[in-house]
């Protein structure tokens, strides 16, 4: 079983709170979505693992299960080439659940005309392979998202 | 086995909207699909993770291939979904 962490402190919106429908229609997969505080911040890592993929506005870490969490950190974002991210850890690298993965200000995001909201999404899960989603409140970095059976 | 390759015209890469798009697209054939960068071990292609970790860019070349009957129609819709690029401001 997987305890995947907010990456972000802010307000759960869910996926269906995503402003773009791949993310909001689960296609990615499933999982649930924050809207962040509007301050600069560090994305932390939402498991302990392997950063299999690491993009300034996204990244991909593995648990010791296989359990693949896709961050991505606002929408459309890869078109912003990486500018206003700053990399705090290293593809391939070894982190701990909470260990800082991207610098950014979701602010400047939202300047810049996109979305900073933030999708974890667990990719390849099943169908009810995910369970206490939460989908809305207020939470700290962190703090528990979903668990992954 | 179909296979065919393919040049991925998505300004973004095989990232999250197509690679969601295909992985879905390759997850309702009944056999094995795999993707492979040139010269890289092919991964399975219903797989999101496999497909995002693959980390396909703009311009590179996939490999694809299937299994079954209908492989070469589901070699069609996956080299349609890499071959268009997204629509401007999508």
């Amino acid at each position: 079983m997987t305890r995947v962490l907010s990456p972000v402190a802010g307000r759960v919106v869910g996926l269906a709170g995503v402003p773009d429908p791949v993310f909001a229609q689960a296609m990615v997969g499933p999982g649930t979505a924050v809207d962040p505080r509007r301050a600069p911040g560090r994305a932390i890592a939402p498991v302990s693992g392997r950063i299999v993929k690491l993009h300034p506005h996204a990244y991909v870490v593995v648990d010791a299960e296989g359990h693949g969490v896709l961050v991505h950190l606002g929408i459309d974002t890869v078109k912003l080439k990486g500018a206003g991210f700053e990399l705090l850890a290293a593809e391939g690298d070894e982190v701990a659940a909470g260990d800082p993965v991207v610098g950014w200000n979701p602010a400047e995001i939202e300047s810049g005309g996109r979305s900073p909201i933030c999708a974890v999404v667990a990719l390849d899960a099943g169908d009810g392979a995910l369970t206490d989603v939460l989908e809305s409140g207020e939470v700290g970095a962190g703090d528990e998202l979903f668990t992954w059976d | 086995m179909s296979e065919r390759s393919v040049r991925i015209e998505s300004k973004v890469g095989l990232h999250a909207r197509p690679a969601a798009l295909f992985v879905q697209t390759a997850a309702k054939a009944p056999g094995d699909v795999t993707v492979a960068k040139r010269g890289g071990r092919p991964v399975n292609a219903k797989s999101i993770l496999a497909v995002l970790a693959m980390d396909a860019r703009h311009g590179e070349e996939v490999t694809i291939t299937a299994d079954g009957k209908d492989a070469e129609q589901l070699l069609d819709s996956l080299e349609e979904l890499l071959s268009t690029p997204e629509p401007e401001g999508a």
